[in-house]
């Protein structure tokens, strides 16, 4: 059992993706159709027995505080264990101040009562599966001071760009911590995955704050290199940031393939999620689905091509959706042609007979919109 | 007990032996049903919908599986304060032996101890294995209006099928005049539903009396509702209109998946207004490959369909190989059609495997076929 405290953290003010984020956090984005991309680090920790989590909220919370309720979906102890929804106090005067150090600081009182040892940090916007109490167990051994997660990748010059990655040195020693500016193809992308002392990670953020009101956890952490013993420790299986719209819509996209979908999902492994109760999905005779991954209580009667539908939606004759990321509830209307789109929960496209946009530029669709 | 002071008795004690395998281990409610559901979801949800807080589930044939689904009944939303579903199997007590449900009316004199611990104005006895969605609440209302000693619900059936049901002959204001078992010629064609609400009151009376009467079957359609007739008592009939069906048999069973598949079902299990709720199985969404085809078809999370479905419901967790084919069947959960099978005109139990090549089912056959057995697949 992982003897530690779980810290989901809120996007960075730097991360921002289109559209979708106005209505909701990231952490709250339908992912996949069935999911929100909040239940993967949940998830993650709930099967690593770390029954002691905080989710961090920035702004929007509603749909988010709906979502996760008690958390006894995830199989969180409904007695020894607890989710706690933190909010931080936003500085309205400029965006910069409101950093994660700012709103570990608000409740750092609540972090230093827990009764864990060690503190787990994971990010909210980003999506794969890990044992972190395997992890901390590395961590513990190594007996490094922080112990950093990343994911080496071959395409940092034009993907991961909102993201951080670790400089490591040959014993995997972490020499520092920089944004990827798309020098270089290979590159270990920092997951924003931490373990450590919960006694270190108080310590940092009382440190933060006396360097600057603007420094953020990956800066401080940065800046401690030298002094600190900071390893990296390499992540296997499917890893996908969302870090902007481009990559929310990739990374559905990427997960229609069953062969990635299964690097990431498994049986011993499980995802939770809210469920709705809806019925299964009816396919008419009319139906034509290819390659693509369906949620439950859908109707459809038209044709569905390379994409990923939500709960609840409708899909009526003579519709073709193709590369779509659809969210719940929408209605694609009699003959509507929509394609490369990301479509918002409870849109309704009726009137607006073909909306195209090109490969590699996604298009959006608001959510609640007639068209 | 705080909505309508009215208590639920489900009883769910019968094998279903008709349906074969899939009764061997588990009891006929427990039965799987419509992709993601089991068949006593229906009345746990219709309860939990009509506002009624208080369920009991009498158990008996195959139980384990059935009382610890159904003890969960935060699936159902019964788990607020002074709500609940509560499993009861057959029990030892102070002043009596241990001794099985004589019959359905037996079940509820065996619990009249449970019952009371609530004080329930009134008590509505429900059957575990009928697959439809009621508003209890209107019923009650009914009952009440009536001023009723006893409601029970009826539903019109074809005249030349009356005889296979227990039928209610009523005079022109509803009141139940006649109650016939299967009658060879029928009065009428408003058939029983075994759905019944009594005043608690004269139900516990009546009870207590049929367990001390030596010639009686103990059941409410044999003893109960005669003698309340005998008796000149209120019985009132409550004609329901919509989907109803107790699945009997395998070719039922079947063709109840198979009313899913039509456009205006009656059963309707996509009305937000009426869920019907159910175990949450951490599954998937669908995934439909590249290569895949589907004409009508009913399917669930946690299915991967790469070959062809026409006119089939497929259960959480099905899996159909390439080339395979699906027709007019349907396939329980965790169904495995490896690559090129061919099932047609079939019903495969749970976590059944048919082999690569395999051919189950044929398009004309009398009866669907029940696979219950691992299908060896051909070279």
């Amino acid at each position: 059992m992982a003897n530690a405290l779980g810290i989901i953290a809120a996007s960075g003010t730097h991360i921002k993706v289109e559209g979708l984020q106005q209505y909701r956090p990231i952490g709250a984005f339908s992912f996949l159709g069935r999911y929100r991309v909040i239940d993967f680090p949940i998830s993650n920790m709930s099967n690593s027995d770390i029954d002691h989590i905080q989710v961090y909220i920035r702004n929007k919370p509603r749909s988010l505080v709906e979502h996760l309720g008690t958390g006894r979906h995830y199989n969180i102890n409904s007695k020894r264990g607890k989710l706690q929804i933190l909010f931080s106090q936003n500085s309205s005067e400029n965006d910069v101040y409101n950093t994660d150090i700012a709103a570990y600081y608000e409740n750092i009182e609540i972090i230093q009562r827990s009764h864990q040892p060690y503190v787990v940090i994971a990010p909210s916007y980003m999506v794969y599966a890990e044992n972190y109490d395997a992890l901390l167990q590395t961590h513990i051994e190594s007996e490094a001071d922080i112990t950093l997660l990343y994911h080496t990748v071959d395409n940092a010059k034009d993907a991961f760009l909102n993201c951080d990655v670790l400089n490591l040195n040959r014993q995997k020693g972490v020499e520092s911590i920089e944004k990827n500016r798309g020098s270089a193809k290979n590159r270990n992308i920092f997951m924003d995955t931490y373990i450590m002392k919960k006694d270190l990670f108080v310590d940092l953020i009382l440190k933060a704050r006396k360097m600057s009101s603007m420094i953020t956890l990956p800066q401080i952490v940065n800046a401690s290199c030298s002094e600190l013993d900071i390893r990296g420790v390499s992540h296997k299986g499917y890893f996908a940031t969302i870090t902007d719209f481009k990559s929310y819509f990739d990374a559905n996209m990427s997960l229609i393939d069953l062969k990635n979908a299964q690097n990431l999902f498994n049986y011993e492994w499980p995802i939770y999620t809210r469920t709705n109760d809806s019925c299964p999905t009816q396919y008419f005779a009319s139906a034509d689905v290819k390659n693509s991954v369906i949620s439950n209580g859908c109707l459809i009667e038209g044709s569905v091509e390379n994409s990923v539908i939500g709960r609840g939606c409708q899909v009526k004759k003579g519709a073709v959706i193709k590369n779509c990321v659809v969210l719940a509830n929408t209605v694609i209307g009699e003959d509507v042609h929509v394609e490369n789109q990301v479509i918002d929960k409870w849109a309704q496209i009726t009137r607006e007979r073909e909306i195209v946009a090109e490969n590699d530029h996604p298009g959006y669709i608001r959510r609640d919109d007639i068209l | 007990m705080k909505q309508n002071n009215m208590l639920a008795m489900i009883l769910a004690g019968g094998r279903g032996s008709r349906l074969h395998e899939l009764t061997n281990k588990v009891a006929k409610p427990a039965v799987s049903y419509g992709g993601k559901y089991r068949i006593v979801d229906f009345p746990l949800s219709n309860c939990a919908n009509s506002g009624i807080d208080i369920v009991g589930v009498l158990t008996q044939y195959e139980s384990v599986l059935l009382n610890s689904y159904v003890a969960a009944g935060g699936r159902w939303g019964l788990d607020a304060r002074e709500s609940g579903v509560f499993v009861l199997p057959p029990r030892e007590k102070a002043d009596a032996d241990l001794d099985v449900y004589r019959g359905t009316a037996d079940a509820i004199s065996q619990n009249i101890d449970f019952i009371d611990k609530y004080a329930p104005e009134y008590v509505l006895i429900l059957s575990g294995d009928h697959i439809y969605k009621m508003n209890y609440a209107k019923m009650l209302a009914y009952h009440k209006e009536m001023n009723a000693d006893a409601t029970i619900a009826v539903i019109e059936v074809p005249m030349k099928e009356a005889s296979r049901f227990g039928i209610m002959n009523t005079d022109e204001e509803g009141h139940i005049v006649e109650f016939e078992e299967k009658p060879e010629h029928p009065k009428s064609n408003l058939a029983s539903m075994g759905i019944y609400i009594f005043n608690w009151k004269l139900l516990r009376k009546m009870l207590l009396a049929d367990m001390k009467d030596a010639d009686s079957h103990h059941d409410f359609g044999k003893d109960i509702i005669p003698t309340l007739l005998a008796d000149q008592k209120t019985l009132v009939a409550y004609k329901y209109q919509g989907y109803w069906k107790d699945v009997g048999t395998i070719d039922s069973l079947w063709e109840a998946n198979m009313d899913l598949l039509n456009r205006s079902n009656e059963l309707d299990l996509n009305d937000p207004t009426w869920k019907i709720y159910t175990e949450d199985i951490p599954a998937l969404p669908q995934y439909i490959g590249p290569n895949a085809n589907i004409d009508k078809a009913f399917i669930t999370q946690g299915c991967v369909i790469e070959g062809e479905i026409k006119n089939s419901v497929l259960f959480t967790g099905a899996r159909v190989g390439k080339g395979a084919k699906i027709i007019d069947s349907v396939l329980m959960p965790g169904v495995i059609v490896e690559d090129g099978a061919v099932v047609q005109r079939a019903l495969v139990a749970e976590n059944i495997t048919i082999g690569a090549g395999a051919v189950v089912g044929s398009a004309d056959s009398e009866h669907i076929e029940l696979v219950s057995k691992r299908v060896k697949g051909v070279e």
